[in-house]
């Protein structure tokens, strides 16, 4: 098979290092006899080294992906460490900062970035990917691109999974309710998620599964879309929050106004449990990601496929333009104290690129990878296998809803968590009482 | 250094110096001691109403499941006394709660609960109920006794098996005497069981409490600190603030508060134990 040219740079670019390392390999030997995995073979540009990743558990599939084939690419041996969703910046952080040093690279949540930048647990990438022309990094979604590496002007890390919600509905429960199109706004939502439960929850079928636990990857995603569709944001462009703007305070009531209709319970939901719900077909609509629609037509669980469609996420009040809220979404970085940064580097370009992004997001089974390019985004496969996802991402990616991502970051999200948390179990007062207290604790920490 | 020495110092020193430079200054999970910053992380914590009442409720929590557990604990510990002759297999049976990871404990309590087709919902289905809104881990009033049921049924084991060795200890003449003179129930119980077994008694009392004020696994399995903060104890809170938020600085000084808390509520226990094992 000819490279593509961005294929064909990168391995110059791995050529390269290899060279650079069999040098500095070839001195050491000299002095003395080495020992380890920092050598190379003959059989493989990186062969004989090894490199330990961290990811999390929704991205094990995509792993193990990546694994297989950087490993037959370059020799090198890739050791997986996945952890819980919400643990992969603590984990990264505690293994750097107590000297363990076995982890080489990393994917976490975008939002930790800062924190772990001003914690010194990653590498400050900005040069690299500057002079790196085979990272293409104009293909990276742009409204993905800079939330996702950007902490104070340097680029920390590069986009690995899109994570971006759309809302997908069940056209039988739909169809058995006599509602006839997918909603627009989140008001014909309620309507449609009342109905439905009221119709139908004696049998268990629900109107929609709420992401309700309290996590800010879980919870957090839920009033991420709604502040999204309701034309708020977390910050203004200075960086000053604004979650208690007349949006946000909105967003919160739409998620206190649909807890009560939801399947059981919103406190309790978290992907398992909504995305069972799901695949069961007990729940008219869901907010998810994008590969939802992938597992729905490939998870052997799934009672779904071929009945389910997906839409832009609804509008509210005087937002009339849907985009989507970069709700999750996961940037590889390179650990601090790695002795293969090099190959960390090669690793991640492999990971990113776009004919490797343009693989997962169409894989079978499913990886739960989402497009972080434009041209994986747009590419014939995702278009002819998932038209409709291609078509609601091509329609929200656009100036999409980001989280902070600076220093505190973390902090931030975890306090909206336990506020908007203690809303729903009617223990924070008014929405709008709640996030006044929200934007005082942000005012704090964020500036 | 002697071993002693060592140990101490390793167990329980560095911990501890640790704990209280990381209180005393601004540390996050990166950059531990970035700065002094004196009493402001302990201020922050006594003005979080979030933080004060995870201490509360801990400490109730603690005190209701150790309770709970003790008292249960005796009177099945008094049960298989009784049963001593054909109680091997119960006694193996009631081991098992003990010997089963928390996390596996957490759960089995949550598929129980769970609203979606859990064992309670099943049950109250098929009794004809309306099991649609029975979700106590989803709510605020119930979501704690759910959690402190689970902690009970895990724990409860221990108290008997420490309390049905210290009634094999007892003496079978003294009761053969006691029954001859005509005590029996309560009374024997009183004046001849309990005295012989109330040292251990209070002694599993503050084994148990000290084991509820540190509960963690299944909060953290069962109900994520939720609905709200109804759940959230102070080893969770210490998670989260530490693991979540990376801020060791303000973990610290909560766990320093906590450790004070915790002195104030065991201490009373234990001089009572240490008092009833000498009586």
């Amino acid at each position: 098979m000819t490279p593509t040219p961005a294929r064909g740079a990168r391995r110059r670019r791995i050529s390269a290092a290899v060279a650079s390392t069999t040098v500095a390999a070839l001195a050491l030997v000299a002095c003395a006899p080495a020992a380890g995995d920092a050598g190379t073979g003959d059989d493989g540009d990186f062969a004989g080294q090894t490199l330990n990743a961290l990811l999390i558990t929704s991205h094990e599939g995509a792993a193990n992906w990546l694994k297989e084939r950087f490993e037959a690419e370059t020799g090198a041996t890739v050791e997986l460490t996945i952890v819980p969703y919400d643990e992969i910046g603590s984990t990264l952080a505690l293994d750097q900062q107590s000297g363990a040093n076995t982890i080489d690279v990393a994917a976490p949540w975008y939002v930790s970035i800062g924190d772990l930048a001003a914690g010194g647990s990653i590498q400050d990438l900005t040069d690299w990917i500057e002079s790196t022309p085979s990272l293409q990094t104009d293909d990276f979604i742009p409204s993905i691109y800079d939330p996702y590496t950007l902490v104070d002007g340097r680029r920390y890390g590069l986009p690995f999974d899109g994570d971006t919600h759309v809302l997908f509905y069940n056209k039988a429960i739909l169809e058995r309710n006599g509602i006839t199109e997918p909603p627009t706004t989140w008001e014909e939502y309620l309507e449609d998620v009342e109905t439905i439960t009221a119709n139908e929850s004696a049998n268990g079928v629900y109107g929609a599964a709420i992401f309700g636990q309290k996590s800010p990857l879980i919870l957090g995603a839920a009033f991420a879309n709604r502040l999204a569709g309701f034309g708020g944001s977390f910050v203004d462009e200075s960086g000053r929050p604004t979650i208690n703007s007349p949006e946000a305070v909105a967003a919160a009531q739409a998620l206190v106004d649909v807890n009560d209709v939801a399947y059981p319970t919103p406190a309790e939901t978290d992907f398992g449990v909504g995305n069972g719900a799901w695949y069961d077909g007990k729940v008219g609509f869901i907010e998810n990601w994008t590969d939802l629609g992938v597992g729905s037509e490939t998870n052997p669980d799934s009672t779904v496929a071929g009945t389910w469609g997906v839409t832009t996420l609804p509008v509210g009040d005087d937002n009339t333009r849907s985009r989507a809220s970069l709700v999750a979404g996961f940037t590889w970085v390179i650990a601090a104290n790695t002795e293969k940064t090099e190959l960390a580097k090669a690793f991640i370009e492999f990971a990113t690129s776009s004919e490797v992004n343009s693989a997962l997001i169409v894989a079978d089974p499913q990886t739960g990878i989402d497009p972080n390019r434009q041209s994986s985004l747009e590419s014939a496969a995702y278009g002819e296998k998932y038209p409709e996802l291609q078509r609601v991402n091509r329609a929200t990616l656009s100036g999409s809803l980001a989280w902070p991502t600076g220093e505190n970051a973390s902090q931030a999200a975890q306090i909206l968590t336990d506020e908007l948390a203690k809303l729903l179990a009617g223990e924070g007062g008014t929405a709008q009482e709640t996030l006044d207290r929200v934007q005082a604790e942000w005012e704090k920490i964020l500036g | 250094m002697s071993p002693a020495v060592l140990a101490v110092v390793v167990l329980g020193l560095y911990p501890l110096l640790f704990i209280l430079a990381a209180a005393f200054s601004d540390s996050t999970l990166g950059r531990p001691f970035r700065d002094w910053v004196g009493l402001e992380n302990v201020e922050t914590v006594l003005a979080d109403a979030d933080v004060v009442a995870s201490f509360a409720r801990t400490v109730l929590y603690a005190a209701a499941v150790s309770v709970a557990s003790v008292v249960l604990g005796v009177v099945i510990a008094l049960a298989l006394e009784r049963a001593t002759r054909s109680g091997s297999v119960v006694r193996t049976v009631l081991l098992l709660p003990l010997i089963t990871p928390p996390v596996v404990v957490g759960t089995l309590w949550k598929l129980v609960f769970n609203p979606g087709g859990g064992l309670l919902d099943t049950a109250l289905r098929a009794g004809g109920a309306d099991a649609a809104s029975v979700a106590p881990l989803s709510s605020s009033a119930w979501a704690l006794p759910a959690v402190g049921l689970a902690d009970v049924w895990q724990w409860t084991p221990l108290v008997v098996i420490l309390v049905y060795a210290a009634l094999l200890t007892q003496d079978p003449s003294v009761r053969e005497a006691a029954s001859l003179d005509g005590a029996h129930g309560v009374r024997l119980f009183g004046h001849i069981t309990w005295p012989a077994i109330a040292g251990t008694v209070a002694a599993v009392l503050l084994i148990r409490l000290v084991i509820a004020l540190k509960v963690f696994d299944l909060v953290f399995v069962m109900t994520s600190g939720g609905p709200g903060q109804a759940t959230t104890t102070t080893s969770y809170l210490i998670y989260q603030v530490a693991l979540k938020e990376f801020d060791i600085g303000r973990a610290s000084a909560i766990t320093l508060l906590f450790a004070v808390i915790v002195t104030v509520v065991v201490l009373p226990v234990a001089a009572l134990a240490r008092r009833l094992s000498h009586a």
